[in-house]
């Protein structure tokens, strides 16, 4: 990950090089390119049929919920020993996803990352729909799902309280928090852009609705000072969250005493993971979208680069981790831990530990080559297959942990059901259907935030 | 920060803003409140301040309460149990206190033995069934066929009254009207003397029955009288006849023996005398005292006995009798003199010369020869009556007859064999001399012979009258099927296997109707006594006419002094053995010439259970198979024959063939397929089969004829590739060489094991297994145990894995079952299992069995990691689970090391939204929680018993008694291997036991500080067989 960041101030990477051809005024050019997405009466035909391929996964996500919630979670596979399966999975990766954005928006934008702008706001937008995705899951996952609620702090009759020593506890707080934060992140950022697309706009529903979201902004510098002084303050707060989160989820696992489970190395592992995860989707989702909503000179190739270094570098981290998982296992010398890591790969489940090896360490390692990072087709397949790897990743530590734990006898094979899958595949749904909404309502990039960046910005920079 | 107000600006906007304009004022405070951002300056200024942060929190919480409203909105219909009004009695019966359980004496009867049980009835509904002390064939413990009973008394498939059936068409009648009907019949019949009036029964040791048919025979004398059993134990009563010249009932005391050779006889779990032969064994096999009688055990199939047992040899049924010919040939010539006069010769039997066999022949003659006078040589059912006389002369010439053997006279010597009986009885409804049947109990159109063409030649039969708990394959090929009273409905009699008597009571009056077998014969016979009470008290007119004499022997369940007298047979002449070539064959397999051992199943018995869902989803104590039979096989005999584990096979003998699937199963003799039968019935109900119901499992009885009824030789196995979905609720799945690695390296610390020896020396060995840090805790314990402390033991050289713990449990604590598929994706429920374990050479495998429940850690993992306090310690050391806490989110089970606990996936209950299924309602135990779907569970100790006795304790202001309390699983089981109990008082059995050297915890090693240990497992196996130091508990790594 520091491969990039500390380096980007100094190649002075802008996020818009100007139009190519020159124009008197390259502020208007931008807000013309970027909010003209929401404007047109119909957006591109490549997104109407993804959009009714996500529909119709979301409601199948709905669906599969349903049926759950009337039947009981035995509709899935999960099962004695593997008591979390699929939807702790799911939660784990949607989490993971859910990296990203806030890494962009704070920990860049604190280290004065400036490339940052082109892409924050649509990695801002895939956190808080990858938070929504996992959010979804502890809820549905649950024996009584009509009872989550009780793991908040309720004050009620009873006096029952959580109980804090559960990291399930510290979940709640943990991914709540970062939902919070990330959210008003994203939409503090907008603010600006929604009062340019009221400013835009025509129609008196258009306006009263950006109008409302945009909270009154007028631009006054007195307001922009304030903007940005709660800019900064998010970032910084969300800076530790984007540590804390993916380390309280690790804990779900690490604190548990069962082999495979009980390691110290899950936090920072679980950390890189997520990011690894994150900016994998952020360049799935980015290199799409600028292609169909014409932004290819905004998000520029360098971006894409830069984030391909980032998960070069991350998912060198994570096959780091891989590595002295097993070391430690070894070294440990504990009987229970070392079978649960050479179980893992060469047991059962050897062939998901291998696909997750290949796809996260193996792949990922082209990114050394300036030509593959580079090249759209060759980024787009190495990103997918590392979010495949990453969702074995986690496929990979709950389940062939579980799958044969202590005692021998109680040693079980968990094997998904149909609504395993509909419940993945849904979630994806859901994901892209908010993405989808985003991109067509929403301004995709940062307009103001890239306006500061331009040269034009910095009169007095670009003289010398 | 507050400047807009202070102090004029330098930098300004507009002239306005310079001036102090007011407007611009209200203006700019409207844009930015300096009120809120005093507060937000506060806050800055001193984080630490109590002032801002109790603000902070304050808001924090509104916030939090917001969201939780909107959450709480939820509605909880549909989750709650409907509301039901109760009324309460206008006049309460004498002794009745309503929710105060009553616990009765009476009989149950399984295959002609008496098992005395006590039945627990709550508000006049039996819940619970378990063994009578008093009982010599019970001794406190109870079979699980017993014990599952109560689902079978609440079953909603059973026959709900009498029924007139004609082939497809079915109509219900009522009893008036079979009465009617049934009345002409039997005059008709009557006036003929019976002719062609045939009675088919189940084995029955009741004396009233005994009556019954006496008065019968008296009213008909033409009429036939034929009893029915598949699983038949005639060969023993043929075996004495041919060894005494009449038939006399060995009567079996293993506590009197010190070294026991069992010749494919299941003694612990499969002999009518199971529960108290396991106790007689395992008492006197205690290696605290320095002393463990021996068990040799030779078998074709590895049964519980086997498992127990310190050398088990691995032989097919059908060379047991060369091997006994052998052994009384070796035994007399060892002994010389008298005994040697009459001997067998030594066969020459290919097998014998294995090195393996003739060790262990060696070994075994040399020890019962220096034993003599107190051995025991026993031998099991399904062989040959040849072999039965053989073993009635070695335990002569070794001098046991008197000790551990002793002999019983036999109530109706005459009686011929079961399989002789059915075959006389098809002959005679084929040739038409039969007019009437009447069918007490017994399904032979179901467990016929196969050969004998059962259902045809009973098809012939005009009237054909069925008296079944079921509506059965026989009710249904019937002309009129009658219901009978479930055991815990009927008056009855029964004996056990030593003759004593004991009178059965109902525990409620017959739900459905039913009569039992003597009430039908006195409606026969137009008896003046028609009720099951009044036929009993005159049968037992004698003793029973005191009416204080009766009443005690209701309570006690026993009537004492009514056992059979002692005989003194003497042994005739046998004559030599005549053994065909296959029986003195080699142990290699051969396609075409193996073995087949069909077996009564140690669920469904011979296919009378096979409606019982409990008994259906038992693991077996082998295979841990549920919900299936399969044929069994070794290993090495599998892979010769290019059988795959798990793949269907098609089993050909004789003219029959039978596709079943083939499972591998260590330890089964080489050559040799064990296949149970009780399986693919048609007409069970809806968990064992029916029309529109695939039949549980495949059935055996399409192999069985009346030639091969034993085990027999000239099977072939041809394999079919195909995989069979088999459900086993331990190895799921094969196991890989890594799994087989990793359990190779920690069985011996999970499972510890000594030799007697060993332990003589050592007895602490077991303790030192695992090596680790000390455990140590990071915090003062919260928790002091000032009161109670309650704890468990379990002696692993106890359990001989019989599985009557597990229906135990399930009966006490409401466990549902889920059905064959769930038990294959791993949602069984069982709270209590019994792992079992093999070690060794997988064709001559040792077996551990453990025991394994909720260990109440009492630094609980469970309890740490539930985010909503579901789980928690008690006071008293109990893990508790607080079902209607519980929200699933099943972490509790992922971080719990032994995987005790339960999760309802489903809602298992919900076929109680039928109201015709209601009835199965009535078997919970009320004390008990039925837990809804998405909450996990898992065995409490039986905190409602533990509770019982405490509060009673209270009242009388006395300190609990040890023993007082008693687990469910504690109390069936026969040999005493789980004790319960107060760890703080010192002088409680539970205490002593875990203080033992032996005694260790299974994982310990993870400081949880388990309160249920183990007893290694001892065995004494004779140094002259066992290689060296084999079965010791190695230390791993050294000290330090």
């Amino acid at each position: 990950m520091t491969t990039a960041a500390p380096e980007a101030d100094d190649i002075h990477l802008n996020a818009y090089q100007g139009p190519l051809k020159p124009t008197d005024n390259p502020f208007a050019e931008l807000t013309e390119n970027v909010i003209r997405v929401t404007e047109v009466p119909k957006p591109p035909r490549a997104w109407y049929i993804a959009f009714a391929i996500s529909l119709a996964a979301l409601t199948m996500f709905g669906g599969s919920i349903g049926y759950v919630f009337y039947e009981g979670i035995g509709a899935w596979g999960n099962m004695i020993p593997v008591a979390w399966a699929f939807p702790i999975v799911n939660f784990v990766f949607w989490v993971g996803i859910g990296h990203a954005g806030t890494l962009i928006s704070a920990i860049l934008f604190l280290l004065r990352a400036r490339w940052r702008t082109a892409i924050n706001r649509s990695a801002e937008a895939m956190t808080i729909f990858a938070v929504i995705c996992a959010l979804t899951f502890p809820g549905i996952h649950i024996g009584r799902p009509w009872l989550p609620y009780w793991m908040f702090p309720i004050p009620n009759q009873m006096d029952l309280w959580p109980q804090f020593r559960s990291p399930l506890e510290w979940d709640v707080f943990a991914v709540g928090t970062y939902f919070t934060v990330s959210l008003l992140f994203w939409y503090i950022g907008m603010i600006p852009d929604l009062a340019a697309i009221r400013d835009r706009a025509k129609e008196r529903t258009r306006q009263a609705i950006y109008g409302a979201f945009a909270m009154g902004w007028r631009g006054s510098s007195r307001q922009w000072h304030r903007y940005e002084r709660a800019y900064l303050i998010l970032a910084a707060l969300a800076t530790p969250l984007v540590l804390s989160v993916h380390s309280v989820v690790s804990f779900d696992f690490a604190t548990a005493q069962l082999p495979g489970w009980h390691t110290t190395i899950f936090p920072p592992y679980f950390v890189a993971g997520a990011i690894f995860s994150g900016f994998a989707m952020v360049v799935t989702l980015l290199v799409p979208a600028r292609q169909f909503f014409g932004l290819k000179r905004i998000i520029r190739m360098e971006h894409l680069e830069n984030m391909n270094k980032v998960i070069l570098a991350t998912g060198t981290m994570v096959g780091y981790a891989y590595g002295m998982e097993f070391f430690i296992a070894w070294y440990g010398a504990n009987p229970y831990e070392t079978f649960a890591f050479v179980n893992r790969a060469f047991g059962p489940y050897a062939w998901a530990y291998w696909t997750m090896v290949s796809c996260n360490v193996i792949f990922p390692q082209l990114f050394w080559f300036k030509k593959i990072r580079t090249s759209i087709p060759a980024m787009m397949v190495i990103c997918a297959l590392v979010n495949v790897g990453m969702w074995f990743e986690r496929f990979v530590i709950i389940v062939t942990s579980l799958n044969r734990d202590f005692l021998p006898s109680s040693w079980g094979y968990f094997l998904p059901t149909a609504f395993d899958f509909m419940t993945l595949v849904g979630s994806f749904g859901l994901f892209f259907t908010l993405f989808l909404l985003f991109c067509r309502y929403l301004p995709l990039v940062a307009v103001a935030e890239v306006k500061a960046t331009l040269p034009e910005a910095h009169a007095h920079d670009g003289d010398h | 920060m507050s400047s807009v107000k202070d102090q004029g600006p330098i930098h300004w906007r507009t002239l306005a803003e310079r001036d102090g304009d007011p407007e611009f004022s209200k203006v700019a405070e409207r844009e930015f409140s300096t009120e809120l951002e005093g507060d937000i300056a506060e806050a800055e200024l001193s984080p630490a301040d109590s002032t801002g942060r109790r603000r902070f929190l304050k808001v924090m919480g509104g916030a939090a309460a917001a969201a939780a409203t909107v959450a709480c909105g939820e509605e909880q219909d549909g989750i709650r149990w409907k509301k039901d009004y109760i009324l309460p009695f206008s006049r309460r019966p004498p002794d009745h206190v309503p929710g105060v359980p009553k616990s009765f004496s009476t009989v149950y009867e399984h295959a002609g033995v008496g098992i005395g049980v006590r039945v627990t009835s709550y508000d006049g509904r039996p819940i619970k069934v378990e063994g009578n002390p008093n009982h010599p064939d019970s001794l406190g413990a109870a079979t699980v066929f017993a014990q599952a009973a109560v689902f079978e008394m609440y079953d909603p498939d059973r026959s709900r009254g009498p029924a007139r059936i004609a082939g497809a068409k079915r109509s219900a009648a009522d009893w008036a009207s079979f009465e009617g009907e049934g009345r002409k019949i039997f005059d008709n019949s009557k006036a003929k003397g019976g002719q062609g009036l045939v009675f088919v029964s189940e084995a029955s040791s009741s004396p009233a029955l005994a009556d019954m048919l006496r008065r019968l025979m008296n009213e008909y004398p033409q009429a036939k009288w034929y009893e029915w059993e598949p699983a038949s134990r005639d060969n023993a009563r043929a075996g004495a006849a041919l060894a005494f010249g009449a038939a006399h009932r060995t009567h079996v005391q293993l506590e009197k023996a010190r070294v026991v050779l069992c010749l494919d006889a299941d003694v612990m779990s499969e002999e009518p005398s199971a529960l108290r032969h396991a106790r007689a064994m395992m008492s006197t096999r205690k290696p605290e005292a320095g002393y463990m009688t021996r068990l040799y055990a030779v078998e074709s199939r590895f049964t519980s006995t086997g498992g127990v047992a310190d050398h088990r040899l691995p032989l097919p049924s059908t060379y047991i009798k060369a091997f006994a010919a052998t052994l009384d040939a070796e035994v007399s010539a060892a002994l010389g003199g008298d005994a040697a006069g009459g001997a067998q010769q030594k066969p020459a039997a290919a097998f014998l010369n294995g090195p393996k066999v003739a060790a262990f022949l060696k070994t075994v003659v040399k020890e019962l020869v220096a034993n003599r006078g107190k051995s025991a040589v026993v031998v099991g059912p399904s062989q040959p009556p040849v072999v039965h006389a053989l073993v009635h002369r070695i335990n002569e010439v070794l001098g046991n007859v008197g000790g551990a053997i002793s002999y019983l006279a036999e109530p109706e010597p005459a009686r011929p064999h079961h399989r002789d009986a059915i075959k006389t009885l098809v002959g005679e409804m084929n040739s038409g001399q039969v007019e009437t049947i009447v069918v007490l109990g017994a399904n032979p159109v179901y467990d016929a012979p196969a050969d004998l063409g059962f259902e045809k030649a009973y098809s012939k039969i005009k009237y054909r009258i069925r008296l079944g708990v079921y509506e059965d394959e026989t009710s249904n090929a019937s002309t009129w099927h009658l219901p009978a009273a479930h055991w815990l409905e009927r008056w009855w009699d029964a004996r056990a296997s030593d003759g004593t008597l004991s009178i059965a009571q109902p525990i409620v009056e017959p739900l459905f109707q039913g009569r039992t077998p003597t009430e039908l014969l006195a409606f026969i016979l137009n008896d003046e006594q028609q009720k099951g009470l009044d036929i009993l008290r005159r049968v037992h007119a004698g003793w029973g006419s005191d009416d204080r004499a009766w009443k005690r022997a209701l309570h006690e369940g026993i009537v004492p002094g009514t056992a059979f007298n002692g005989t003194e047979p003497e042994v005739q002449t046998i004559a030599p053995v005549k053994l065909t070539a296959e029986e003195l064959g080699g142990l290699d397999v051969e396609n075409g010439k193996l073995e087949l051992v069909l077996c009564p199943d140690s669920k469904v018995y011979d296919g009378r259970f096979g409606n019982n869902p409990w008994l259906q989803e038992l693991p077996d104590m082998m295979t841990k198979l549920t919900w299936d039979n399969a044929a069994l096989m070794s290993p090495a005999t599998a892979e010769k024959l290019g059988v795959g584990d798990a793949t269907w096979v098609e089993l050909s003998i004789g003219s029959r063939s039978l596709e079943v699937p083939a499972l591998m199963a260590p330890g089964v003799a080489p050559g040799t397929v064990v296949l149970s039968y009780g399986y693919g019935r048609t007409h069970a109900g809806r968990f064992g089969g029916q029309p529109g119901v695939d039949p549980v499992g495949a059935n055996a009885y399409a192999l069985r004829t009346t030639e091969v009824f034993d085990p027999s030789r000239g099977l072939s196995v041809k394999a079919t590739g195909k995989r069979a979905k088999l459900s086993t609720t331990q190895d799921k799945h094969v196991i890989d060489q890594v799994g087989r690695d990793g359990t190779e390296e920690r069985l011996p610390q999970l499972v510890r094991e000594q030799t007697l020896a060993a332990y003589k020396k050592q007895p602490d060995a077991v303790r030192h297994a695992v090596h680790h840090e000390p455990l140590l805790s990071l915090w003062n314990e919260p928790v002091s145990y000032d009161g109670h402390k309650w704890g468990m033991s379990v002696d692993l050289s106890r359990c001989v894995g019989c599985n009557a713990c597990i229906v135990a449990c399930q009966a006490e604590n409401n466990i549902p079952v889920v059905g064959k598929h769930k038990v294959s994706r791993g949602k069984e429920m069982h709270w209590l299992r019994i792992d079992r374990y093999f070690k060794g050479d997988a064709e001559d495998p040792q077996l551990v069995q453990q025991p394994v429940t909720c260990h109440h850690c009492e630094h609980a993992p469970c309890e740490q990691v539930c985010p909503v306090a579901a789980t928690s310690h008690s006071s008293e050391g109990l893990n508790d689970m607080v079902y209607n806490r519980c929200i699933g989110t099943r972490y509790c089970s992922n971080n719990c090391p032994y995987k005790v606990r339960r999760f309802n996936f489903h809602n298992y209950h919900d076929d109680m939204k039928d109201p015709d299924n209601q009835v199965k309602g009535m078997s919970f135990n009320p004390e008990v929680t039925v837990r809804f779907r998405g909450v996990m569970e898992k065995c409490s100790f039986c905190v409602q018993r533990i509770r019982k006795v405490t509060i009673e304790a209270k009242n009388h202001r006395r300190p609990v008694e040890d023993g007082e309390i008693v687990t469910a699983c504690q109390q069936t089981c026969p040999t005493e291997a789980i004790v319960f109990g107060d760890l703080n008082d010192g002088a409680s059995r539970v205490a002593e036991l875990q203080n033992r050297p032996r005694s260790y915890a299974m994982l310990e090693e993870l400081n949880v500080r388990p309160r249920l240990k183990y007893l290694a497992r001892v065995r004494n196996p004779n140094p002259e067989l066992a290689p060296p130091e084999e079965g010791d508990a190695k230390p791993k790594g050294g000290h330090g």
